[in-house]
């Protein structure tokens, strides 16, 4: 599915180069902020190129998380905030408002954009498996971890982390939680649509794929209306593929339950039910033109060339024109007024997130290892003039993926079946 | 019971229907 997916831009980010001589007191303390950095570097390094394996991300992820809670995880029972909480500043641009940057001493604020990263990544290698010319059952399953580990690590970060940030954060930073919230239902709905694809491929019936669809749906209103209160030109390219997937998966959702109530003689019922079908495929369609040029961050995502989304619009109409010659010649009934309402609840292939699985502390964190940290020796944070500039980052160069742009050799255009 | 051996979600069952890696009927309704 090449160009399927809208993806938002990594997190930029100042080096930290861990080096506190006078804080760190002894050979272990030194260790553990050479780790620190290696680990920082080697992940960042890791994170711009979709192409490496979720195992050796993972590992390095690990190895980082697991270092870096010993600077905000309470090590000393007699203290109640760790004291090297504050030490390092960190600066992180944001995924929506590349800049200016966001300083913040906070350990936590490290922990939440690193993992935010992470995460992106996921999605990032996710959509790269999924634009394969033709991608394998292997392959499939892949891209719906991937996209459910994503979701589980910004449910993580959401839920878990933020609630523990010193510092409020403006509105649109990946901080707030309506930014998350949007994460974790794209990244659920993304998965959702891997199953769709497959239950499409494997010709189950059209009421499980009708549901599937609806469901996938609401996924992506719910995204949609997390953003839906901040500022437009920050968040409109985001909004306008949500827009144009949610109006996608509705057409599909009324197209197949019209085959459903034509198989249950509710003809008439069926036709105003594609009819609507129609209405949102075009719906889809013309957001597809408004999503290619919307302000906003992000790849562009190319749904209307993918031969899924061409294969739907002819499916719709040629449904539509069977259900309308069958009623003049069998039925008769006469066209319902209003849409079927579509309350269909999915019994199977329903996403959830994948639960995340933090690190714990690396051992190399013992209570004498801490007790050698002296904060009294940490350089005091330069006081802010009111002519200083605000911070900036130069966006992320990360490694662009090839994408097939052939159509799949396969019955629904759908190439994850 | 001994510990399950594949990962959630895998081959299991949905009440009465075995459902395959990504939840869906191992046999679909059109192959019935």
């Amino acid at each position: 599915m090449a160009y399927w997916f809208h993806r938002n831009p990594l997190k930029a980010t100042a080096p930290i180069t861990f080096e506190l001589h006078g804080v760190s007191t002894n050979d272990v303390t030194r260790k553990i902020f050479s780790d620190m950095r290696t680990s920082r570097t080697k992940l960042l390094e890791l994170l711009v190129d979709p192409n490496h394996t979720v195992e050796i991300l993972e590992r390095t992820s690990n190895e980082y998380f697991a270092l870096l809670q010993g600077l905000y995880q309470q090590i000393d029972p007699n203290e109640p905030e760790n004291k090297l909480r504050k030490v390092l500043a960190f600066k992180w641009s944001n995924t929506l408002l590349p800049n200016p940057a966001v300083e913040a001493r906070d350990a936590v604020y490290e922990h939440v954009s690193m993992a935010i990263n992470v995460a992106l990544w996921y999605t990032k290698h996710a959509a790269k498996l999924a634009a394969k010319d033709e991608p394998d059952m292997e392959e499939a399953k892949q891209v719906h971890k991937c996209m459910r580990t994503a979701a589980g690590i910004f449910k993580f970060v959401k839920e878990t982390l933020v609630p523990k940030l010193i510092d409020s954060f403006e509105s649109g930073t990946d901080c707030d939680t309506r930014v998350l919230d949007a994460y974790i239902k794209q990244c659920t709905a993304e998965a959702q649509e891997v199953t769709l694809a497959r239950a499409i491929e494997l010709k189950h019936s059209s009421g499980l794929i009708a549901a599937l669809a609806y469901e996938t749906a609401q996924l992506y209103t719910d995204a949609d209306s997390a953003l839906s209160s901040l500022d437009e030109k920050i968040a409109g390219k985001w909004r306008k593929y949500c827009q144009l997937k949610l109006n996608f998966y509705t057409a599909c959702a009324h197209s197949y339950n019209g085959e459903t109530l034509l198989a249950q003689d509710k003809c008439g019922e069926a036709i105003r039910g594609l009819q609507e079908a129609v209405k949102m495929y075009d719906k889809a369609e013309q957001l597809c033109k408004e999503y290619a040029t919307a302000k906003g961050t992000g790849t562009t995502a190319r749904p209307q060339n993918h031969l899924f989304f061409r294969k739907l619009g002819p499916v719709v109409k040629r449904t539509l024109e069977k259900c309308d010659r069958e009623n003049g010649l069998i039925y008769h009934q006469k066209v319902a007024y209003d849409p079927p309402h579509l309350e269909l609840r999915a019994t199977y292939g329903l996403v959830s997130p994948e639960e995340y699985q933090n690190p714990s502390l690396n051992p190399l964190w013992t209570p004498d290892a801490y007790s050698k940290f002296d904060v009294s020796r940490a350089p005091k944070p330069e006081k802010k003039k009111a002519d200083d500039k605000p911070p900036s980052l130069a966006p992320v160069k990360e490694k662009e993926t090839p994408m097939s742009d052939k159509d799949p050799k396969n019955v629904s255009g759908c190439v994850l079946s | 019971p001994s510990a399950p051996t594949s990962e959630p979600g895998a081959d299991s069952m949905r009440g009465d229907v075995p459902v395959d890696e990504f939840g869906l009927p191992q046999i679909p309704q059109s192959a019935k």
